[in-house]
């Protein structure tokens, strides 16, 4: 490590890799730095449980696969990537054994739905094909491009005439949410509850106002869910391989304790070990905005009433997750197999939830602190990735919604009660799937969300977001008015991380719309832009 | 009346955007670039099957400055905006048949670029697209869209 870098970017998750290959092919001296002792955040894949079985500790789902720029403009496939979009995305199996399963083929998911409600089916195709039709041009709009306003938004929307162009969008979403949606749309119970719990598995809760605006959208991908072959981490290693290839550096076990600043200026950072690095042209942080503005930049280099808004109004998701990943000697049979026999291939699958009512109920039971009666959804890589698991056996990944801080016990509660609620979610999954007897499980481990907190700091609360997922907290507001540009009070310094628009998930958003702005302000070529 | 995809036929498109953004204010400044690709799709005669046919547009200050036939990409020209598309879906918005938002808003004609500034500009947007929809009198030697593979699949539908 030299003592100098055109760049210094803190984090080496996706977004921060990202953002570094980008600077690094366009000819600076990049230095991504990360406290962990390997990169990619998020993307993490760990033998949890035993030998030869590989978890994905957080980022399992990769749903914007060829829809990200990224993808493409730094080769991830090229640097040995591969994805698989299984055939049977996911399903929702109810309580009287009924099942509703997701395909690729659009044809097979409404026939699904028609087994439920021949008029539900109807209207899926409808809204997917108009969907489908402009997910490009919206996440071209408000995912990869630094954010407009909803004001912006919701003139262009009225300008253009969309209202009477589209049956399903419209300025009223803003206000709405994906229930009221739902309600106004679709007839069948358990129609509205896979479609909602699609959603919430996306982080886009079914009460909250507003979210129905991004509904649309959300369904235009449905079938987009793409799983990285060999794990997660693949991807992150991807991203290092193109940094390192065009010149870019990046340290693991580097723990910045400091964002030094002369003259208002982000000049450089501080490790824990004393190390200091200068950034010649930016630092970029992708970590948290408390780590970033609380705990890295001296009280005095940071606006009084910015720090007093981020200890106030810096919102996190209400819900977290609490997994268990699973080691098997065989992949689940489920009863409901009897009813459609694709829910055997279905790579997610809802255990459990069939109105919209239920939802309700665990949102708000989570919120309250309590645990739900176990729902879990259960996530089956083996079906689909052969190296995953050993021959013959299957990794399982059990995830349940979840509160951070129990009621009574705190965040720290988790640590008494994650083994007994993992009994409990494998309980919920057996239920459903009877064959997954205790000698079918080799081995169990519960991730509960504390640790979420613990391992990635950034994650506050065990918020795998980065941020809650509401219209408040979208577009030019993420995460406050003043940081929704990309840029911060402090001169050269930027936020590039889930913090920022578009929020977390594996979708490159964040650093991909920061470059755009540092690009602007360095006058570097933006070679990226394909027209 | 010029006939479509012909000099004449461009100038008098541009003649009709400028006409109609003549009275309207606080247009955008500066110049872009937007590329136009038809490609042919076994129903339109005037872009063969399997072949394409490219048009450059030059926004000026919110006017069009020309408007031509190009071939393929010129790496010397940095484009702002494409727009790209069967031949049947930009044949019909010159009839008036089709509605130039709706091709873009269901994705029969993609649109890339920097999609804030087109947002912003809506209203200038809208008037351009309409200029170019129902501004001109487009006359067509080699028959009116709808075509019979249009009409055939309506039919079907």
């Amino acid at each position: 490590m030299r003592d100098s870098y055109d760049a210094v970017i803190i984090g080496a998750g996706h977004n921060g890799l990202t953002l570094g290959a980008y600077l690094a092919r366009s000819g600076l001296e990049v230095l991504v730095l990360e406290r962990r002792h390997e990169e990619g955040g998020g993307l993490c894949t760990e033998e949890l449980t035993l030998s030869g079985f590989l978890h994905n500790v957080h980022a399992n789902y990769h749903t914007f696969v060829d829809l990200a720029p990224p993808v493409n403009d730094l080769d991830v496939r090229g640097h040995g990537v591969e994805y698989v979009r299984p055939e049977v995305q996911m399903a929702s199996i109810y309580d009287d054994g009924t099942a509703l399963t997701i395909h690729t083929d659009l044809d097979k998911t409404c026939a699904s739905i028609a087994r439920f409600s021949e008029q539900d089916a109807e209207t899926f195709r409808r809204l997917y094909v108009e969907a489908h039709g402009y997910v490009d041009l919206l996440l071209g709009t408000l995912m990869y491009q630094p954010p407009m306003s909803v004001k912006e938004l919701t003139r262009a929307l009225a300008t253009f005439g969309v209202e009477d162009r589209s049956e399903f969008l419209s300025v009223k979403l803003r206000r709405e949410t994906i229930n009221q949606f739902l309600d106004q749309h679709f007839t069948h119970p358990k129609v509205k509850a896979h479609l909602a719990f699609h959603g919430a598995v996306c982080a886009y809760t079914n009460d909250v106002p507003g979210l129905a605006i991004g509904f649309p959208l959300l369904v235009g991908k449905i079938d987009n869910w793409h799983l990285c072959i060999g794990g997660s981490h693949r991807l992150a290693h991807a991203l290092w391989r193109d940094l390192a290839q065009h010149g870019g550096v990046m340290i693991s076990d580097a723990d910045v304790q400091a964002i030094l600043v002369d003259g208002g200026r982000a000049v450089g950072v501080r490790l824990a070990d004393g190390t200091e690095v200068a950034a010649r042209k930016l630092v970029a942080s992708t970590v948290s905005v408390e780590q970033t503005f609380l705990e890295f930049l001296e009280p005095t280099a940071v606006p009084e009433e910015l720090r007093g808004r981020i200890k106030t109004d810096v919102k996190h998701k209400d819900w977290t997750l609490f997994s268990v990943h699973l080691a098997m000697t065989a992949l689940p049979e489920y009863s409901a197999a009897d009813f459609d026999p694709d829910v055997n291939r279905a790579w997610v699958v809802n255990l459990g939830y069939g109105s919209l009512e239920e939802l309700n109920a665990d949102f708000a039971a989570v919120r309250a602190g309590r645990l739900p009666d176990p729902k879990p959804n259960a996530a089956v890589n083996s079906l689909y990735d052969p190296t995953d698991a050993p021959p013959g056996c299957a990794t399982g990944l059990l995830r349940q919604f979840a509160p951070f801080a129990i009621a009574g016990g705190g965040e720290g509660e988790w640590e008494s009660v994650g083994r007994w609620y993992g009994h409990r979610c494998i309980e919920a999954w057996r239920t459903f799937a009877p064959n997954l007897t205790d000698d079918v499980i080799l081995d169990w481990v519960p991730y509960t969300p504390l640790e979420i907190a613990q391992k990635l700091p950034n994650m506050v609360r065990g918020d795998w977001m980065m941020g809650e997922v509401s219209l408040a907290n979208m577009l030019d507001q993420r995460p406050l008015p003043e940081l929704g540009q990309y840029r911060t009070p402090v001169e050269a310094l930027y936020m590039a991380g889930s913090t920022q628009h578009p929020h977390g998930f594996i979708t490159f958003g964040p650093a991909y719309n920061a470059l755009q702005v540092i690009a602007d302000d360095l006058g570097i070529d933006a070679w990226w832009r394909h027209v | 009346m010029a006939d479509i995809y012909t000099p004449e036929w461009y100038e008098e498109v541009r003649d009709a955007m400028n006409a109609r953004v003549a009275t309207m204010k606080n247009l955008p400044a500066g110049a872009l670039q937007i590329k136009i690709e038809i490609y042919g799709d076994g129903a339109s005669p005037y872009v063969a099957e399997g072949s394409e046919r490219h048009f450059l547009v030059s926004i000026e200050d919110g006017h069009c400055a020309w408007y031509r036939e190009v071939e393929g990409d010129d790496p010397a020209v940095k484009l702002d905006y494409r727009f790209r598309g069967p031949a049947t879906a930009f044949d019909g918005i010159a009839a008036g048949l089709q509605d130039p938002i709706d091709a873009a808003l269901h994705g029969t004609v993609k649109v890339r670029g920097d999609m804030r500034f087109l947002m912003r500009q809506a209203e200038h947007v809208k008037v351009l697209l309409e200029a170019y929809a129902n501004g001109v009198q487009t006359s067509w030697p080699l028959g009116r869209p709808p075509y019979a593979a249009d009409r055939e699949e309506a039919v079907r539908a």
